[in-house]
């Protein structure tokens, strides 16, 4: 749980690219990773962030790293959704992906699957 | 001590009395130590301490000239208000702007030699594992310095257009625009595409529309996957910008 800034949402994308190194991601991936997750902090936050956190959930499959992101702001906000800029991206970037207005607050997930045939590191 | 203290009192009352430039310097020049360290206390936040003292002594100047002697306060108290005010709004208006570590700008810089070379080797995306035993550095250091990266990215995002980025792989690509008609797409981002500079656009179709990878593009335009990555960074930021014209006062 962070505060809904830039500064923070900075650690939400070195997260996912050290997860993403980890699962053997190839470079491609991980760039595509990090704007999806940009892309996706942005729809949450704005350039300059809310006021109130950003819940990150990271869960790692065998090949797949899915993110998902819980805001909870102490603003109200216009209902949020994708632009068709942010939808043609993100449909470019990763597997899966959404923002939507929750009970809570608005909240995203995205999907990346890992493809390359690289040799997955570690033990 | 004292003498020190009453006699740099009584110059503010005089300062106060006749805003004589000598005098106004001469306090300045007495309070140069508070200045400089405060600036030493925002080190090590990206910014370098030259620039951060400048902007303490610039803060320190308008402590001066607006100190009201007759105020039963200290100068040093005063000032320290005023000049790490002055400290935390050049930080903020640096904002993401930030300057990597150099360590870091030099491992962004062997890492941009070696994803290229190591992708032809390997005929596809190398992984961090294989970067890090690449450049003989850790993995952690490897994904650091691709946000270090990052951070130039963000540095550049202030000059959103007409900033000369190439149009020297321009002619061969002309064709590839025909392909660009995809109806539904073309009419969402042809306002936004129209905003980028030639090799931009071409990179941005060549990704979003067309699917191919970051490497892929790079190895079609001869230029390197960083390179590819930095442009495809600054153009999502650039068409978002066109895109969401007063997302700013969020």
């Amino acid at each position: 749980m962070v505060p809904a800034r830039p500064e923070f949402l900075r650690l939400a994308r070195v997260t996912a690219a050290g997860l993403a190194g980890r699962l053997g991601f190839s470079y491609d991936e991980i760039e595509d990773l990090r704007l999806a997750i940009d892309e996706l902090c942005f729809g949450l936050t704005g350039p300059t962030g809310r006021h109130g956190t950003v819940e990150l959930v990271y869960t790692v499959g065998a090949s797949s790293l899915e993110v998902a992101g819980q805001g909870r702001f102490l603003e109200d906000i216009i209902p949020i959704g994708l632009t068709d800029l942010s939808r043609v991206i993100l449909s470019a970037l990763v597997d899966e992906h959404q923002l939507t207005s929750g009970p809570e607050g608005p909240r995203f997930r995205l999907v990346k699957r890992r493809h390359s045939d690289a040799p997955v590191s570690g033990d | 001590m004292a003498t020190d203290r009453e006699s740099l009192k009584a110059t503010f009352v005089e300062f106060a009395r006749t805003r004589d430039v000598a005098l106004r310097d001469q306090l300045v020049g007495a309070h140069m130590g508070l200045a400089a360290y405060l600036a030493r206390r925002f080190a090590n936040r990206g910014q370098p301490l030259e620039d951060l003292t400048q902007v303490a002594a610039l803060g320190l100047l308008k402590a001066v000239e607006r100190f009201d002697p007759s105020l039963n306060i200290e100068f040093s108290t005063y000032a320290t208000t005023t000049i790490v005010g002055e400290l935390k709004r050049y930080l903020r208006d640096k904002g993401w702007a930030v300057r990597a570590p150099r360590r870091m700008q030099e491992l962004y810089l062997s890492l941009s030699r070696v994803v290229d070379a190591l992708g032809q080797e390997l005929g596809r995306s190398p992984t961090i594992a294989e970067l890090a035993a690449e450049i003989e550095a850790s993995e952690e250091d490897v994904l650091e310095a691709l946000e270090a990266g990052q951070a130039y990215r963000f540095a550049s995002l202030d000059a959103p257009r007409g900033d000369g980025e190439g149009d020297s792989v321009g002619e061969s690509m002309g064709a590839e625009d025909e392909e660009l008609a995809r109806a539904e797409q073309r009419a969402i981002l042809t306002p936004m595409l129209d905003q980028l500079p030639l090799r931009q656009r071409q990179i941005v179709h060549l990704r979003f529309f067309e699917g191919l990878t970051q490497s892929e593009i790079a190895r079609r335009l001869g230029i390197s996957q960083m390179q590819v990555s930095r442009l495809l960074t600054r153009s999502v930021a650039q068409m978002r910008a066109v895109a969401n014209p007063t997302a700013e006062d969020g």
